[in-house]
């Protein structure tokens, strides 16, 4: 490997790392126009041409306001909660497919950070650790209200792990593959002539399941019990000063946007446009860079749907009861989970992979 | 892929180091969690030597091994918190020193 | 740079481990477990089991230890005083451990040789095929075993309430 090759990397590792970021103040805008567009109010319009310089005031107040930190909490844990939420959010970016390839001094390079062989573990593994920073962070501020919503959150996220594993294993098993990349790969062209050949026709249950387990996992409402307001006051951050909060805002705006890409390439097609296959752009277009361009826009516009569908549901559909949660992680969607690996695991065994 | 062989030394001290301390902790602390989390220490010294023998050797059985433990592990210590559980419930605590009503 | 890598996992793991034994907190006990588990998953990493090491984050990280941290939580322990350790005791239940473990490993290192012609391409598959095959009657006892487990929980944790008429907690 040459140097020219590790600052190619590194600067498209920071482009794409920086890139996601970007998802927390567009989202915050995004959030509360939405939410004024739904509930028929104007919202926030006052700040630059129609409130879209809100983030940047919202991101100032949050610096400007003073760091409080109560007396009788753990120190050390206290101030580790944050970053623990914060760090699983961000490593999961670096699995994630965002195109095939673009070329650079006669060198093709990857539009991913890393093409893991085990992708979709990695990502579930990962994600995985967004509950210690809720859990030491709820423990350490000691307050009931924190505990009982760090309490909350764990069994919530513990539940809602295993309907989003299985539907995974479905995902693995009809790709016949753990990589993301392969699995978007495998999704080019056009199914039975006239369906694009995305993964949600192969698994439309399995994408059923990962959807409403992915609300239950970045704790979106219907299933924000962690931090229900009329009963919590604000959950395991009721302790938390202005830019802790906004640290754990900022990874509950990553974990929507890494699972948003997550669904696009599993069952959404990932960088390809639906119907055409990308040899057949390539030789529109004629570029390989030009290519390289539309598959992120591609992914950026299906990511983009994706949050504002999360957006939609939370101002749409009321908080469920923790135990209607916990109701409808084990007895409906964990059957409906094993149900569908079956059915996949017969069909795959007698029809091959796709 | 060649392994030095001072990767499998190192791996052998790791293993043994954390047997060892799995077992004092096992043996001197009086904390049932902690104890239980011992267990924990030296079933994961067991499966770094599994997994080390297995890639040294490009056999894939002490890895079938290290995955039945794991299901088997999972599965210990859930039973195991619940037994602490319900012994908290029956006596306040979950000092050891506390669970002799067996003793003769 | 591999060697370098491994001893500072080594050490690192090691290092995380005596957190366990020694913290008096179990809530700090609980949290190096964390880290121990993460120096794990580098090792196996290093020596190129990327699937055992996402698995040990994934089972070991992502499910056991939280279900430590839960209880510790849940329980709210005062720290448990602990009588000091009998310095003699200690010595000699180390010593004998690493006397015989040494014994073994170099038995073990000796016996087994080192450089077998088959490689697996991909492990991944390899392992699934002899989980499906040559392994598949202990899978399936497994299988069992993990259903016998929910089952004893389920008996363990709600006994009191159904002797004493299925009230709810």
């Amino acid at each position: 490997m040459e140097w020219t090759d590790l600052i190619v990397i590194a600067v498209k590792t920071a482009i794409i790392y920086l890139g996601m970021v970007q998802v927390v103040p567009i989202m915050l805008i995004v959030e509360r126009r939405g939410a004024a567009f739904i509930q028929d109010r104007p919202g926030p319009n006052r700040v630059g041409p129609f409130g879209l310089f809100q983030p940047i005031a919202d991101v100032i107040k949050m610096m400007m306001k003073e760091v409080i930190s109560p007396r009788q909490v753990n120190k050390a844990l206290y101030l580790l909660g944050p970053f623990l939420v914060l760090l699983p959010a961000s490593l999961i970016v670096a699995a994630l497919p965002f195109g095939d390839f673009f070329t650079l001094f006669d060198k093709s390079y990857m539009i991913q950070i890393a093409n893991l062989d085990v992708g979709i573990l990695y990502v579930l593994a990962i994600g995985s650790l967004g509950i210690y920073g809720i859990l030491f962070g709820g423990w350490a501020s000691n307050n009931k209200f924190s505990l009982i919503g760090a309490m909350r959150a764990t069994s919530q996220i513990i539940s809602y792990e295993i309907p989003l594993g299985l539907a995974a294993c479905g995902a693995v098993l009809s790709y016949g593959s753990f990589s993301l990349r392969e699995m978007v790969m495998a999704q080019e062209g056009t199914l039975l002539g006239a369906l694009p050949h995305w993964g949600i026709f192969y698994q439309p249950l399995g994408f059923l399941l990962f959807f409403i387990a992915a609300f239950a996992e970045t704790n979106r409402l219907p299933f924000d019990l962690p931090e229900t307001e009329a009963e919590l006051v604000a959950g395991f951050h009721t302790e938390y000063g202005p830019m802790d909060f906004g640290t754990f805002f900022m990874a509950e705006y990553m974990n929507m946007a890494t699972m948003s890409a997550l669904m696009v390439s599993i069952y959404f097609g990932g960088w390809h446009l639906p119907w055409i296959s990308d040899a057949t752009l390539l030789e529109g277009l004629g570029s390989r860079n030009l290519l390289a361009l539309l598959q992120v826009l591609t992914v950026i516009v299906k990511i983009s749907f994706f949050m504002l569908v999360f957006v939609w549901v939370r101002w749409t559909i009321p908080r469920f009861r923790f135990d209607q949660l916990m109701r409808l992680a084990w007895k409906n969607l964990i059957p409906l989970g094993l149900i569908n690996l079956v059915i996949t695991a017969l069909i795959f065994y007698f029809k091959g992979a796709i | 892929m060649n392994f030095p062989l001072s990767m499998t030394y190192w791996s052998h001290f790791v293993v043994v180091a954390m047997f060892a301390l799995g077992l004092l902790g096992f043996l001197l602390r009086k904390n049932t969690i902690v104890v239980l989390m011992s267990i924990e220490l030296m079933l994961n010294a067991v499966n770094l030597l599994l997994i080390e023998t297995s890639m040294r050797t490009h056999t894939s059985e002490g890895i079938i091994l290290v995955v039945f433990v794991v299901t088997v592990a999972a599965a210990e210590v859930a039973v195991g918190l619940a037994i602490v559980l319900n012994l908290y419930r029956m006596k306040g605590s979950v000092n050891l020193d506390h669970f002799k009503s067996l003793q003769g | 740079m591999r060697e370098g890598l491994f001893i500072a996992f080594s050490l690192f793991t090691i290092a995380a481990a005596s957190g366990v034994v020694l913290s008096k907190n179990p809530v700090y006990s609980a949290f190096s477990l964390i880290l121990s588990f993460f120096g794990l998953s580098g090792l196996y990493l290093l020596w190129g089991s990327t699937f055992m090491a996402m698995i040990q984050i994934l089972i070991y990280t992502g499910a056991i230890v939280v279900l430590f941290v839960f209880v510790v939580m849940l329980l709210n322990l005062q720290v448990i005083r602990e009588n000091s350790p009998n310095l003699l005791f200690v010595g000699v239940v180390s010593a004998t451990v690493w006397f015989f473990s040494l014994i073994i490993l170099r038995v073990l290192t000796r016996a087994i040789p080192t450089n077998v012609t088959e490689i697996p391409t991909n492990q991944l598959r390899t392992i699934s095929k002899l989980l499906f095959t040559r392994y598949l009657w202990p899978f399936e006892v497994l299988s069992l075993f993990l259903l016998v487990m929910i089952v004893a929980i389920f008996a363990i944790t709600r006994a009191q309430e159904i002797s004493h008429g299925g009230e709810k907690v």
